[in-house]
């Protein structure tokens, strides 16, 4: 392989084994929020069980989407410096504001709900978790602003051989991110929704304790899912006439893009006559013993049709890396050499790929050794006498 | 409005300087403290507050100052490292109450802090011009003051004497001086005034928000008992 196609494999990896943990992100956090809500208010031993057990599903799985965040920003300056050459008037003001209007804040807050556990003020340790899940989103929308401008480069004009930010009104207005965002943000709901039901199912089928526990959230998971996936079956197809309009051959002519986006079409149906079929019967699904081992089985194919859909949506965006505009060949750094992007793919791909093997390792444990021993929000130990 | 981003930058990249290096300064002690729990204890609320003042500083880079990310890729390697042994050292510190050995993630937490560290010293010497030795020393020069900011810190966090004030400001230093001198290079490469005017009037109305979040965890995790989630 040459230099380019290390540099396009090397993000390629990163961003999907990114996107697993975000996309995983997404749906949990507003359902723990809600849990977490739902325990300042009743204050039962149950609401907090199920707030810390799933909250700690979440904070270890964002872990991950932190470490391969990091590996995704700097790549842009490593490997891709033409892209900033030709475009970064305008491609750099969404991603500059997300990491400052968004992520610093995320990072901070979830900080504030992961430490903030008998120490902050009841509401307010609630509503920490809150902003998380509101900057989350806040996150994931203007990253959706900096790739929408990829597929469709609105709001530039071009003065000389660069791009210049004309509108930044019609960068947020694009008929790419229209109705790309809600269908990221849903599935993110349908991932979240099935992996809720996938580990509920495994305590259901195993008669683990805390039967009520996770009745309840497969029920919750059945309904997440339900919406998640109407909503991103929806507006995937609500995708097709403002996205041919400004990229008409986007999947013809693309073999890969054309496939992705066939399988996952196919799996989101699939998965949409699941939840809508457990929907019908979600008052007895926590008793059908035979549905449990089927709903753990489906729990991978949320997260095999997103990254479809990404390769979809950016193989479809090939060869160009600003539509029309920019070809990826002509964005790679200038003087790029082999033993550079093969250093730096054996350290992000390498390192990463481990970490995330490990991280699902961690998470599967937690589900499996359930809400009996979860470190997150554990009564600290009584101080012992200073010894530093 | 170009120097008021440049402003942003320093105040950012200094911060993390600040911040971060108390955090790299434990990890570097680790060997040598005794009780890592405790240690680790201390600055484990604070690490996911001041890492994030370096990818808001890269933001930041991008956004206004895109004709200067050349500098990234211009020390390629010192970039690729810093990266690896950040990732390794955040996985230190989610995975070391989890997984295999305490002892395996916690040399990975002091290995990862020193490569950021050295990582820091060959990009600002890069930078400057200077050699991969003159680099390499810098880096340990930096590592050095970590190491002193952290044990302040340790000492004001877990027994309430003294304050990480006064490191936190020399941490800064090997920072801010490569900056000051390359001020007028960074200013003379910034955004059209349209992109910088659209990110002003976007920033502005969080930057309140951004102050009153990091004085939170401040006054949230300033004292009382150590949490032990890291």
């Amino acid at each position: 392989m040459d230099v380019l196609d290390l540099a396009r494999l090397q993000f390629a990896v990163t961003g999907s084994l990114h996107f697993l943990f975000v996309v995983l992100t997404l749906g949990l956090a507003p359902l723990v929020a809600i849990m977490h809500t739902r325990y300042a208010r009743t204050g039962t031993t149950l609401d907090e069980r199920m707030t810390r057990f799933w909250g700690q599903i979440y904070v270890t799985n964002y872990a991950l989407g932190i470490v391969t965040g990091i590996v995704m920003e700097f790549q842009f300056g490593l490997s891709w410096s033409g892209l900033t050459h030709y475009a970064g008037d305008v491609f750099g003001a969404p991603l500059a504001l997300e990491t400052l209007i968004a992520f610093f804040l995320e990072s901070t807050f979830l900080g504030l709900w992961i430490f903030g556990w008998h120490r902050l003020p009841k509401w307010l340790h609630v509503a920490t978790i809150w902003l998380v899940t509101i900057t989350a989103y806040a996150s994931a929308f203007w990253i959706m602003v900096a790739n929408s401008f990829l597929q469709h480069p609105a709001g530039a004009v071009r003065d000389g051989d660069v791009l210049r930010l004309d509108d930044f009104g019609a960068l947020l207005t694009n008929p790419s991110l229209s109705m790309a965002l809600p269908h990221v943000l849903s599935a993110g709901l349908t991932v979240g929704g099935f992996v809720v039901m996938g580990a509920s199912a495994y305590h259901l089928f195993r008669k683990t304790s805390d039967q009520e526990l996770f009745s309840r959230s497969l029920r919750m998971g059945i309904w997440t899912a339900f919406v998640g996936t109407m909503m991103v079956v929806g507006f995937g197809f609500a995708q097709f006439g403002p996205v041919t309009s400004v990229q008409p051959d986007k999947f013809t002519d693309r073999p890969l893009a054309a496939l992705g986006l066939g399988f996952m079409i196919l799996l989101g149906h699939l998965l949409q006559l699941i939840a809508l079929l457990l929907v019908v019967v979600v008052k007895w699904a926590p008793r059908w013993r035979f549905l449990h081992p089927l709903i753990v089985l489906v729990t991978p194919l949320p997260f095999v049709a997103a990254i479809l859909g990404w390769i979809a949506r950016e193989e479809g965006r090939q060869p160009w890396m600003i539509w029309e505009r920019l070809k990826v060949a002509d964005a790679l750094t200038p003087g790029l050499t082999q033993a550079q992007i093969t250093l730096s793919f054996a350290g992000f791909v390498g390192v990463l790929t481990l970490l995330a093997v490990a991280d699902y390792v961690l998470i599967s444990r937690i589900v499996r050794r359930g809400p009996d021993e979860i470190a997150l929000g554990e009564k600290p130990a009584p101080a012992p006498a200073l010894t530093f | 409005m170009e120097i008021l981003w440049f402003g942003a930058l320093a105040l950012l990249v200094a911060g993390y300087f600040a911040l971060e290096g108390f955090d790299l300064g434990v990890g570097l002690l680790l060997p040598v403290t005794a009780d890592r729990d405790r240690a680790i204890g201390a600055v484990g609320p604070f690490v996911l507050a001041n890492e994030v003042w370096l990818i808001a500083a890269a933001g930041v880079l991008f956004g206004a100052f895109p004709a200067c990310e050349y500098a990234l890729s211009a020390n390629y390697t010192a970039v690729v490292l810093l990266l690896v042994s950040w990732v390794v050292r955040d996985a230190g510190l989610w995975f070391r109450r989890r997984l295999f050995t305490r002892a395996f993630w916690e040399w990975l937490i002091t290995l990862g802090s020193l490569g950021v560290c050295l990582a820091w010293g060959l990009l600002l010497a890069g930078l400057a011009g200077f050699s991969f030795p003159f680099g390499l020393l810098y880096g340990l020069l930096i590592a050095a003051l970590f190491v002193m900011h952290g044990r302040r810190f340790l000492d004001w966090r877990l027994t309430g004497v003294g304050t990480p004030l006064v490191t936190g400001a020399l941490a800064a230093v090997p920072a801010l001086v490569p900056l000051a001198g390359m001020a007028g290079a960074v200013i003379g490469n910034a955004a059209p005034s349209a992109t910088l005017t659209v990110l002003t009037f976007m920033v502005l109305p969080f930057v309140p928000v951004m102050a009153g979040a990091q004085i939170w965890v401040w006054k949230a995790f300033g004292k009382g008992p150590v949490p032990a989630y890291f």
